[in-house]
């Protein structure tokens, strides 16, 4: 791939859509392993500290016709379409697979994909990731599930996995979320100088590329390219908050009707960078504490809604006026959080929003009507 | 022997010209032209008051449509395309009107048209479309405060009621009245999907069901299934529905009695309301645009 002259957005968005080709690349160059994970709750500084590559499995917006025999129809799109992409043997180039665990629908297509999609060192693993974070018992908890991953990882690659090199995976992801942190600040002006696309596409570029070279790409993006935008007028300043959600083709459009999306609540996008892990001794502790207090899926945010928290944060912080509801079709846990939750943003922020239900494909037309019109009650001057 | 093939799913075109408004005099000439997925109306105002209309069935090419619409309504009188001041296009097809100065959903704009033609009174609006469903919330202004639309299906639409009147022989416009003529309502069928109709119509037909009978059945199931999504939305009074399916009785009558309100009836035409929207939304931004230039 060359990627060298073109603008750092624009290599974000090649990586995106030839992750598999990247990937592959990654590997012949570094000659390193590459593990592909599902959903945000993987510990990916472990990973980066034994020198492998994470990647987060997504789907590819396509229909498809293979996973019916594998995972129930009303599980939702998303869960599908990732286990679509491997029976169809586009990741065939991972050397193993893993996730910590979320919901039940990801865990199917975890558990589909060991027992049918074979990974060139055939490692696999699943991390018990507590279903009640807050619970004070989860962490020591937690703790002990990633010190058996961590010594799982090191007989895998068969040698041991040091503090330093434990030191270096923290501090690679800590820096990928402190400069995400930094561009997300720019939304927060009155003529945002990155889109609500441009965001998705960088965090998602984040999830199947090298850290280390997204870390590059977006100080060479700040440092080089930002100080060359003017910004734009933000028309209506929307947040999109569901569930996972990587349909740039879908944020382009609603961008494209005199609105931007200026702040968001998604595993691809907040969610996945909001907080660094602290410093501790115990590096495995420091670990398991980001993933203990990250800004929780609503599969993990129970009893106290801690997410909506963060929500009401970022709808002052971001000055937001609307925001889309996007739920995957049949994904439980956010159809439980979305209905309190748009009374929530309405009655205490004033803040209308619009339901959506996201399918591997959405009808286009339908939507933009939707989404026009949802604009349309807060421009509309009559 | 060659059958004869009827068009049971054809409804009757509608045109409309005020002979009491002469153009000439009108300092605001607008045109809203709504394309729906199986209709299009286009809806001349003069001075804010409907002076023509046409509603025509929707074809493959949505220009193509819109042009035939606002021929129509222009055949009628000597005003001519290039005499209107302002176009607003609307609808599923509205981004395809070449001639159109700017576009506005079709929700807004049945809202508006809906609060025009019965009154600052209303306050919920179920747009019943030729492929989807949509239940408005409006303010006294006609100003759309929240809204829903059905999901991706068909059922319960005008096309779905086109499909049943092709199924069952039954000219579409005489369905609303057929389906009261029936001993005892029976309940709805269980499918209102369109792809299912056929199969489960001849299994009611074999189970001895009237063709009335079963027409009743349908307009009950399509009832039910709207009124399911004005529930979600809220039903506050004035209730009013427009689009093709407002001319239905069997569905509209059901939806009333299932909610226990009554509905405004939109005169002239409740199919246009969409267009009238529209061409209300054109002489706003005319004389946004005549302000703007002094």
């Amino acid at each position: 791939m060359v990627l060298k002259e073109k603008l750092v957005m624009d290599r974000f968005a090649e990586v995106v859509k030839n992750r598999h080709d990247y990937a592959r690349e990654w590997k012949q160059r570094t000659g390193g392993r590459v593990m592909g994970y599902f959903c945000t709750y993987m510990p990916e500084e472990i990973l980066i500290a034994a020198g492998m590559m994470p990647v987060r499995i997504l789907g590819s917006h396509e229909p498809q016709d293979v996973t019916e025999r594998h995972i129930y129809s009303m599980f939702c799109p998303f869960c599908r379409d990732c286990l679509a992409q491997g029976l169809k043997g586009r990741f065939e180039y991972l050397d193993g697979i893993g996730m910590a665990h979320t919901c039940l629908h990801i865990r199917q297509a975890y558990s589909s994909w060991v027992l049918h999609v074979p990974t060139k060192q055939n490692f696999s693993y699943y991390i018990s990731m507590p279903a009640k974070p807050q619970s004070p018992r989860a962490r020591p908890f937690l703790i002990k599930e990633l010190e058996a991953f961590k010594k799982a990882v090191e007989e895998w690659i068969g040698r041991p996995v040091t503090n330093k090199d434990l030191d270096k995976g923290i501090e690679v992801m800590n820096t990928n979320r402190r400069l995400m942190r930094q561009i997300y600040e720019l939304r927060k002006a009155d003529k945002p100088l990155v889109t609500g696309t441009e965001c998705m596409q960088m965090v998602c570029a984040s999830q199947c590329m090298d850290k280390e070279e997204h870390n590059k790409l977006l100080a060479e993006f700040i440092k080089n390219e930002l100080p060359k935008r003017t910004g734009r007028d933000a028309g209506t300043r929307l947040m999109i908050i569901g569930s996972e959600d990587d349909d740039t083709e879908f944020l382009a459009m609603a961008e494209s009707l005199g609105a931007t999306v200026v702040a968001d609540d998604h595993c691809t996008g907040s969610r996945y960078f909001w907080n660094e892990a602290p410093k501790s001794e115990d590096r495995i502790a420091a670990i398991a504490d980001r993933y203990i207090a990250k800004v929780p899926c609503p599969e993990k945010d129970w009893e106290e809604r801690r997410r909506w928290t963060h929500i009401s944060k970022l709808v002052d912080e971001y000055k937001v006026q609307g925001a889309l509801m996007i739920q995957q079709k049949f994904c439980d846990p956010h159809e439980f959080d979305i209905p309190p939750l748009m009374k929530m943003l309405k009655e205490k922020k004033n803040v209308p929003s619009l339901f959506l239900e996201f399918d591997v494909t959405v009808p286009v037309g339908q939507f933009r009507t939707r989404v026009e019109a949802f604009l349309e009650t807060m421009q509309l001057e009559m | 022997m060659v059958e004869e093939k009827k068009e049971y799913w054809r409804w009757t075109e509608g045109l409309y010209l005020n002979k009491d408004i002469d153009w000439r005099k009108a300092k605001s000439i607008t045109l809203g032209v709504d394309i729906g997925s199986v209709s299009t109306q286009a809806v001349v105002l003069t001075d804010g008051k409907i002076y023509c209309f046409a509603s025509i069935r929707t074809g493959s090419d949505s220009p193509d449509s819109a042009r035939k619409a606002v021929e129509s309504a222009l055949k009628q009188t000597d005003l001519k395309q290039e005499n209107i001041h302002y176009t607003v296009g609307t609808g599923y097809g509205r981004v395809n009107i070449p001639f159109a100065n700017k576009t506005v959903t079709e929700i807004a704009c049945h809202a508006r048209g809906a609060n025009y033609m019965g009154g600052p009174t209303i306050r919920t609006i179920l747009d019943m479309g030729g492929q989807d469903c949509k239940a408005i919330q409006c303010d006294e202004r006609g100003k759309v405060v929240q809204f829903l639309m059905n999901d991706k299906c068909a059922a319960g639409t005008g096309r779905g009621m086109e499909v049943i009147a092709n199924l069952m022989a039954v000219p579409i416009t005489d369905i609303g009245r057929l389906s009261f003529e029936i001993d005892k309502e029976p309940p709805p069928v269980s499918s209102t999907c369109v792809v299912f109709a056929k199969t489960e119509a001849i299994g009611l037909m074999r189970e001895g069901w009237t063709k009335n009978q079963v027409l009743a059945a349908y307009c009950s199931a399509m009832a039910h299934r709207v009124v399911t999504l004005l529930q979600r939305v809220g039903v506050n009074k004035d209730f009013t529905i427009t689009g093709g399916i407002a001319k239905n009785i069997g569905v509209t009558r059901r939806i009333l009695n299932e909610l226990k309100v009554d509905m405004v009836q939109l005169q002239p035409d409740p199919q246009i309301a969409g267009g009238v929207g529209a061409s209300l939304f054109a002489a706003d931004l005319l004389e946004k645009q005549r302000k703007a230039a002094g």
